[in-house]
């Protein structure tokens, strides 16, 4: 779009310029058609002066005024001669002397309209007349002031060396207004074109007004003066993510301002609040309605400072619990909760970016309110509870190779032999510490890191089994099914280790029945045609939903350690697991117990008839497979 | 509509320059005629020039020739009056030359201002000296 304006631009200055190219050039043609003329004519005139003065000379021997004042006839005579020559061109003829006082006076004059007598005065540009008559060099004079002469070409009579008189041409204006009008047409052409170019111009500029400002308010909420949601999926298609940190920001409990005193008051409130947060943050930063009483800013990044947008958030948020909002006598008083994600460019995308920043925000919100959430390499407010690893960290670890897997034996519950093995994913410290995923998944979900770690894990899998040639499954969620990066990687590396896939199991951690579970048994279909099994996790707890079973293909049931785990004392765990292995063995699903930590427990399971059992009463997991 | 209004006024001052030259022209004439009058009354048969006169500071058009103190002929008319006459053409100037103090007009395109000595005497008029150049003893 960009590119198709700036060629209208190019075509548009292409044209003007090509306009007035021609239109100056046409200036130019006339300037020479001018010159030309002018040089003919004047060529011409020389001669006929020329002529004129010969004759003068042929018939005056040393005073033209006495001897034509003395001789009428002749001066007649001579004046017949001057007249023929007058024609369109040559407009008047004459020949003036200079009298003593300097004045020029006719001697003889070839006009026939507007004659003057013998000796009668004419007006003339004394310095000019006076140059030709004193130096006896012809000249040709311009009348630039005068409307009705373009050229007066003046030859100087001179006899025995002295000046005695001078022959003057005026040439008419009426051929170079004959040229002019010849080429006024023209000019009137360029001059609409240049007239319609310049009301294009005005019109463009006016709509270009008009546009920008119905694409102002297009863009702009108008009860809090920031932008909107429109803005918003503009930014996010064009917006550099790494040069900013985004700030979610929710106004405390503002359904009950709304409720209690009117949603007059709620607008003035989200208004004083949108001026709040305008005037607190920086040119550079963007302030979003995003919906309700929710806002998004982007907090350009300071290359000094890690920490300013939680600095410009705690700011915004006390100036927020300070101020004092008086609506139609009423005194209210708000805070503010915000959450922040300070390394958005870590997300695939600027959207999780944000709903990341919306999940800081509803930390802060649990929290209690009226505080700002924050989570980033250096920021210990969210590091606070746990060990939890930031991004970096994991970052940092799948450099230095330092994920790894564990893996957890399960067994087949009749014979007690080892039949599969599960990959644990563990972070191991530059301590030597191991740390579990609980620490570190959560930081990582949305990123980039996340798809890493996971290829990370598929290529230490696909190791073990191209070495030990056994069974190994390995955890992904139902939405990493979904992620086309992520479905890619797996399709990539079952690709690269085919021989080996019918070895690998896919266990999908059960979750709630996904909208787009059509795509996922697509999927998961695609991944099954490499001879890999899934099996869902933890079933029978949370979200578990029996059409899985119609919907979806799968191979394994990995009964939730929820349910195991009592099961030799609880009545319903044990009614519960049966009948899960039941319904799994009528749909020829194998089933898996998990968490069996004890003897009883062990028991308890392999009279239901379970297939396999795994927990740490049968091994634990260990960093190889013996 | 304000500038509408603007433009329509602007247009007829530009094509007023060339007005206002003759009319400083005849100003300069009419003053250096009669140069004691603090208020000159004027009068003209030529319809064209005569709002220029109208227009001349200390410069009164009359509608009576008998109470001019200037007139400006164009054609020859018998007027009797004490006035100073001026032509504005070669013609009746050579014609009325016993009677008429001067002219100006267009001769070969050019613009031509005279005087005629005698007449400026009857007037008992002097010139002052950067019109004396265009003082003629007889045409």
């Amino acid at each position: 779009m960009k590119h198709i304006k700036q060629l209208y631009s190019f075509i548009f200055f292409s044209i003007v310029l090509a306009i007035a190219y021609l239109f100056f050039s046409t200036a130019q043609i006339q300037q020479i058609l001018n010159e030309n003329v002018e040089s003919i004519f004047i060529k011409e005139a020389k001669s006929f002066a020329q002529n004129i003065n010969n004759n003068i000379k042929t018939v005056i021997k040393e005073d033209p005024y006495k001897e034509l004042k003395e001789n009428p006839s002749l001066q007649k005579k001579m004046e017949h001669a001057l007249s023929i020559i007058i024609n369109d061109t040559f407009k008047y003829i004459f020949v003036l002397y200079r009298d003593s006082n300097g004045n020029y006076r006719y001697l003889l004059d070839g006009s026939k309209e507007d004659k003057a007598h013998f000796n009668q005065r004419l007006s003339v540009d004394k310095k000019l007349w006076s140059s030709v008559y004193d130096t006896k060099v012809p000249l040709i004079i311009n009348q630039k002031e005068l409307d009705n002469l373009w050229i007066t070409y003046l030859k100087p009579v001179v006899l025995n060396n002295k000046t005695v008189a001078i022959i003057a041409i005026d040439f008419s204006t009426q051929l170079p207004q004959s040229i002019y009008n010849a080429i006024e047409p023209l000019n009137k052409i360029f001059i609409y074109i240049f007239i319609a170019i310049g009301l294009l111009i005005v019109i463009l500029i006016y709509q270009s007004i008009r546009s920008i400002k119905i694409k102002k308010e297009s863009i702009t909420d108008p009860l809090t003066q920031a932008y909107n949601r429109n803005y918003l999926r503009d930014l996010l298609s064009n917006i550099d993510i790494t040069k900013y940190q985004i700030m979610m920001l929710d106004i405390d409990h503002f359904k009950q301002v709304n409720d209690n005193y009117g949603h007059k008051t709620g607008d003035y409130i989200l208004a004083s609040s949108a001026k709040i947060m305008q005037n607190e943050i920086r040119d550079e930063d963007i302030l979003i309605r995003f919906g309700g009483e929710e806002f998004l800013i982007f907090i350009k990044k300071s290359s000094v400072n890690s920490y300013l947008a939680y600095n410009i958030a705690q700011r915004i948020r006390k100036k927020i619990e300070e101020s004092r909002f008086f609506y139609e006598d009423k005194e209210l008083q708000i805070t503010l909760s915000i959450g922040i994600s300070c390394q958005p460019e870590h997300f695939k995308t600027v959207s999780l970016a944000i709903k990341y920043a919306d999940e800081m925000l509803y930390k802060a919100k649990r929290e209690g309110r009226n505080q700002v959430i924050s989570q980033s390499t250096n920021d210990t407010t969210l590091l606070k509870k746990t060990n939890t690893k930031s991004i970096n960290d994991v970052k940092e670890a799948l450099e230095e190779q330092r994920v790894v897997c564990f893996f957890q034996a399960i067994y087949n519950a009749a014979s007690l032999t080892v039949v599969k093995y599960e990959a644990l994913v563990r972070i191991k410290e530059k301590d030597g510490s191991i740390t579990s995923p609980a620490d570190f998944l959560e930081s990582i979900t949305y990123t980039n890191v996340y798809n890493d770690l996971t290829k990370s894990v598929l290529e230490s899998v696909f190791t073990q089994i191209k070495e030990k040639k056994i069974q190994i499954s390995t955890n992904l969620n139902f939405s990493d099914i979904l992620d086309n990066k992520i479905f890619d990687l797996i399709i990539h590396e079952l690709e690269v280790h085919k021989e080996l896939s019918s070895w690998l199991i896919i266990e999908l951690l059960e979750y709630e029945l996904i909208e787009e579970i059509t795509i996922v048994q697509s999927r998961l279909l695609r991944i099954k045609e490499y001879g890999v099994k899934i099996a869902i996790d933890d079933f029978g707890s949370g979200y578990s939903n029996y059409s899985i079973f119609k919907l979806l293909p799968i191979d394994i049931l990995k009964i939730d350690g929820s349910l195991i785990k009592d099961i030799d004392t609880s009545e319903a765990s044990y009614k519960i697991t049966h009948s899960i292995i039941l319904l799994a063995k009528e749909l020829g699903i194998t089933t898996v117990a998990e968490f069996v930590h004890s003897k009883e427990v062990l028991e308890t399971v392999k009279m239901l008839h379970i297939d396999e059992v795994q927990g740490f009463y049968l091994a634990k997991p260990s960093p190889n497979i013996l | 509509m304000k500038k509408i209004i603007l433009i329509l006024l602007l247009v007829p001052l530009l094509f007023a320059s060339d007005i206002k030259t003759e009319q400083k022209i005849y100003g300069l004439i009419i003053h250096a005629l009669l140069p004691q009058k603090t208020e000159i009354k004027v009068w003209t048969d030529s319809q064209s020039p005569k709002n220029i006169f109208c227009l001349i500071k200390g410069v009164k058009c009359v509608k009576n020739p008998e109470n001019a103190d200037f007139l400006l002929l164009n054609k020859k008319k018998n007027i009797q009056t004490k006035g100073i006459k001026f032509a504005t053409n070669i013609q009746l100037l050579e014609a009325e030359k016993d009677t008429i103090v001067g002219g100006f007009f267009w001769q070969k395109g050019r613009p031509n201002i005279l005087f005629l000595r005698k007449n400026l005497q009857k007037h008992n008029i002097t010139l002052p000296e950067s019109m004396q150049e265009y003082i003629e003893d007889e045409l």
